[in-house]
């Protein structure tokens, strides 16, 4: 009896899974209007103009009072860091709130679609190609979405906001015209994103081990020959500094993103006086590799690698791989790096400045410096701009482009920024008694929901980077105040040291080149010249260099900057923006 | 249970009742069969894409045939991989890798599998086949941070160890030509145990009265295993010979992608990442179909072309 009872549960499970496979290439057919929908089954689409025979009813848009008749549902994009300790990405106290607002207030039911924030455009590529796409979709890349929209898989926005105009009027208060307009293409008239607004704007910074320091007797480097001096003495003095550890004496860090991790270097070594035009021609690469001046500044950096004063395998933990250093740095083996302007205070207790402090001491921490002079003396950095961060775009496949702006709008109105940023008041922020500050503060376990799994929940704030309170003095005031478990006055000085002499990029608006679709893999040949250079003997080292910028130049690095010069002069008359 | 066991079986309509009798065989057939059909059949279809131009949100058969500025050329994909230095590059380092794998890596089972089979410990010989079959069981992303571990030019395992003992650093990882070693030996080493399991097999099948007739005509153990037990595998060798010759031109995704890094890209760049990073991360759709079809028409020419040479040789090919 078994026997048989057996082989019918395995027949019948055969007919269940072929059923089930014959189902599927219907079910794909059919899903191209069909937005992802996993959750929610019980919403259906409506036409625009439901219920129109009433004479007081709705308008062309389906809405009465700013809110739609029937309920919409729209889904949103939602990076997922997949943090330690955090809490689900697309479901927790934060997605409720914004789920039930968005309900409330526009009767539009939001579900969010996580993709990797570190494999983002990927995902996105992903979902787009299969049509399954959320309807609200964001990416630092512009020429990503360039791409899809040249296969057809973007909505323009232009005849879109001129409709709808009077649905968003906090967008256009927050972004201005400059910014929602900046990617509007002037001959075709199409506008495939609207850029997204930063509230701070420092960028990078140069770190050193103050404690280091202090034990050694040396000042803070002010030149890049006392910053050099000062790796040598890191490097010789390791048994003082590391003990029984001194063989994993690292002075400088970086990684294998070279162009990142020595920013403040390369930009000291760039004409303080470059044009607006210069400065937008060879804009395309964010690492400045095809800067004048780039080049010396990686000359040193060899040196210094062949000096032994650098992370000897820096090169060998590439892509995705950032914890060895990083572990590196929280061990205490590491006496300078250059990162993120805030890189040893995020993460809270997690942080770099937290992790030392709690092995050795308060004094061990790293501070921010300026050290690399540019020609003129001064400490010539980039800050970011205002105007541009994440361009949010919707895919061809959003049928609901108007409730989608509805969302927008509500993730521009100061309130829902405010509050997604701090919250309520003891549970992820307390008020400073002395200045009336604004503290971010761990949630505690009993509130964990109110988690924020990125810092001042950037990932929701879809259109906005950086604390951006209701009141704009307090935004300022509260900066320093907003990591938890580090020393507002590291941060304070931080934010000092990275404001030095920073200058801020311009935003020209001349059109979309198509050129910086085509070229195959410029980043990765940017990347390896980089690495090569660093790590080449001193003699190889103009060879590895020219035979890496010639490839990047060659595989459409030319091309690029060639657009752009005439895009440039095409738009503007002078080398400088107006 | 007795009466339907005792069911006789007609021999003539053996065709009809022998479907009917083991039809729960034929049914645990069927899933597999639907796997090949999905997976590896319907997907087929989209081969045609490398002969057109990919649009989002368009069927298939709407988007337009490959173009240069309205003037058609179905062939423009493949003219665009080839006038490619990046496409030219992963070419020939696939085929290098790959070729380096098989002269490396095809041997190693057969002479496990042979030494294996001369141990008499039986318990011993139990736990080294354990061992050695472990690796195969491990992704290729651990694999890799293994190798950092181990092979990584200062902190290392392997070069702390070196320089304690007053040697040199070796740049396992971070010099091409040791990069491509490292490469390979991870490869080896991954795949040698699992891979001897079919050779035990076929081991086990050879009859051991010609040992022992052997051992009668005086042969030693060199000898018997040179004159018997590798003619006994010869056709399993020669099977799956032929069927890593059809992979010359394929490789996977995971191995190179896991343990290259910025300094060895030029050896490191594989058809396989070369698709990913272009056809996936840049969305270029239509040109990695055209290269993955090259790929496949190259795999399959080397895969029939051994198999005839095979068959002329008098060995038994894959069909």
């Amino acid at each position: 009896m078994k026997k048989k009872l057996l082989s019918v549960v395995l027949a019948a499970s055969m007919m269940l899974s072929l059923a089930a496979c014959g189902d599927k290439p219907a079910d794909t057919q059919s899903q191209s209007t069909d937005t992802q929908s996993t959750t929610t089954t019980t919403t259906t689409t409506t036409d625009s103009t439901p219920a129109a025979t009433e004479t007081t009813g709705p308008d062309a848009r389906g809405m009465q009072d700013g809110k739609f008749v029937e309920t919409r549902h729209i889904t949103v994009e939602l990076y997922d860091r997949n943090v330690d300790g955090g809490t689900e990405a697309g479901n927790n106290a934060w997605t409720q709130w914004i789920q039930q607002q968005m309900l409330e207030r526009y009767n539009v039911e939001v579900e969010f679609v996580t993709v990797s924030r570190w494999q983002e455009s990927d995902d996105i590529n992903n979902l787009l190609a299969s049509q399954t796409a959320p309807d609200i979709c964001y990416t630092y890349n512009y020429g990503a979405i360039q791409t899809y929209a040249n296969m057809g898989g973007v909505i323009d926005l232009a005849p879109l906001l001129e409709e709808n105009k009077d649905l968003v009027p906090s967008m256009f208060d927050w972004l201005g015209d400059e910014l929602v307009y900046q990617d509007l293409d002037p001959s075709a008239g199409t506008l495939w994103a609207i850029e997204g607004k930063r509230n701070e704007i420092c960028r990078i910074n140069t770190f050193v081990r103050k404690d280091w320091l202090d034990t050694l007797g040396l000042k803070e480097p002010t030149n890049k020959a006392e910053f050099e001096e000062m790796l040598v003495a890191f490097r010789d003095n390791a048994d003082t500094l590391l003990g029984a550890d001194a063989s994993k004496m690292v002075p400088l860090s970086i990684s294998y993103d070279v162009g990142w991790r020595a920013a403040t270097l390369i930009e000291s070594f760039m004409d303080p006086n470059i044009t607006d035009k210069e400065y937008y021609v060879n804009g395309y690469d964010d690492r400045k590799f095809t800067e004048n001046g780039t080049k010396e500044a990686i000359r040193l950096l060899n040196k210094w690698y062949n000096d032994g004063l650098i992370w000897k395998d820096f090169a060998e933990h590439s892509g995705g791989d950032d914890t060895t250093e990083d572990d590196m740095i929280k061990a205490g083996f590491v006496g300078a790096f250059i990162h993120n302007y805030d890189y040893p205070f995020r993460n809270g207790k997690d942080s770099i400045n937290a992790t030392l402090a709690a092995q050795y001491g308060d004094n061990a921490k790293f501070v921010a410096i300026n050290c690399f002079e540019d020609k003129n003396g001064g400490y010539t950095k980039y800050s970011y701009s205002n105007s541009g961060d994440r361009k949010v775009f919707f895919p061809a496949t959003n049928d609901e482009p108007i409730a989608s702006l509805c969302y927008l709008e509500f993730m521009s109105q100061p309130e829902t920024v405010e509050f997604l940023q701090i919250g309520e008041e003891g549970v992820i922020h307390t008020v400073d008694a002395a200045t009336g500050a604004i503290v971010i503060q761990a949630p505690d376990d009993a509130h964990h929901d109110w988690y924020q799994n990125s810092g001042k929940n950037i990932d929701m704030t879809i259109n906005c980077n950086g604390l951006r309170l209701s009141d704009p003095d307090l935004t300022t005031l509260s900066l320093a105040f907003s990591y938890s478990d580090v020393d507002p006055e590291d941060v304070k000085n931080a934010i000092k040291a990275a404001s030095l002499d920073a200058k801020v990029p311009g935003s020209p608006s001349v059109g979309d080149i198509a050129a910086e679709t085509e070229g195959t893999d410029l980043a990765g040949k940017r990347d390896q010249t980089y690495d090569k250079a660093v790590v080449a003997s001193v003699a190889d080292f103009d060879a590895v260099w020219d035979q890496g910028m010639k490839e990047y130049l060659e595989a459409g690095g030319q091309a690029i900057m060639d657009e752009r010069q005439a895009a440039w002069e095409a738009t503007y008359s002078g080398d400088m923006l107006p | 249970m007795a009466k339907e066991k005792a069911n006789p079986v007609p021999k003539k309509k053996i065709n009809k009742s022998y479907i009917k009798r083991y039809w729960q065989l034929y049914a645990l057939l069927l899933l597999p069969l639907i796997y090949l059909a999905v997976f590896k059949y319907l997907p087929m279809r989209y081969i045609v894409l490398a002969f057109k131009e990919y649009k989002l949100n368009t069927p298939l058969g709407d988007m337009p045939w490959a173009n240069v500025k309205g003037q058609t050329d179905i062939w423009k994909y493949f003219k665009t991989a080839f006038g490619n230095a990046d496409f030219r590059r992963a070419l020939w380092n696939t085929v290098k890798l790959n070729l380096l794998d098989l002269i490396c890596g095809f041997p190693a089972p057969i002479i496990f599998a042979l030494i294996l089979n001369e141990i008499r410990l039986k318990r011993f010989k139990k736990v080294v086949q354990t061992i050695a079959y472990m690796p195969h069981f491990l992704s290729w992303v651990i694999i890799a941070s293994l190798c950092t571990q181990l092979f990584a030019q200062t902190d290392g395992m392997v070069n702390s160890l070196i320089t304690k003992m007053g040697g040199e650093n070796i740049p396992f990882l971070s010099d091409p030509a040791h990069w491509v070693a490292t490469y390979v030996g991870a490869g080896v080493w991954q795949s040698f145990g699992w891979g001897s399991i079919i050779y035990l097999a076929a081991i086990a099948g050879i009859n051991m009265e010609l040992y022992e007739a052997a051992a009668v005509d005086g042969a030693g153990r060199f000898k018997k295993m040179w004159h018997i037990t590798l003619p006994g595998i010869k056709p399993t060798i020669v099977v799956l010979l032929i069927m890593n010759l059809g992979y010359i031109m394929g490789g996977g995704f995971e191995r190179p992608y896991a343990m290259r890094n910025n300094l060895v890209m030029e050896v490191a760049e594989v058809i396989s990442t070369f698709v990913y990073k272009v056809g996936i991360q840049q969305l270029k759709i239509s040109l990695t179909t055209a290269v993955g079809l090259f790929q496949s028409v190259v795999g399959l020419f080397f895969l029939l072309t051994a198999n005839t040479i095979s068959r002329k040789l008098g060995e038994r090919g894959i069909w």
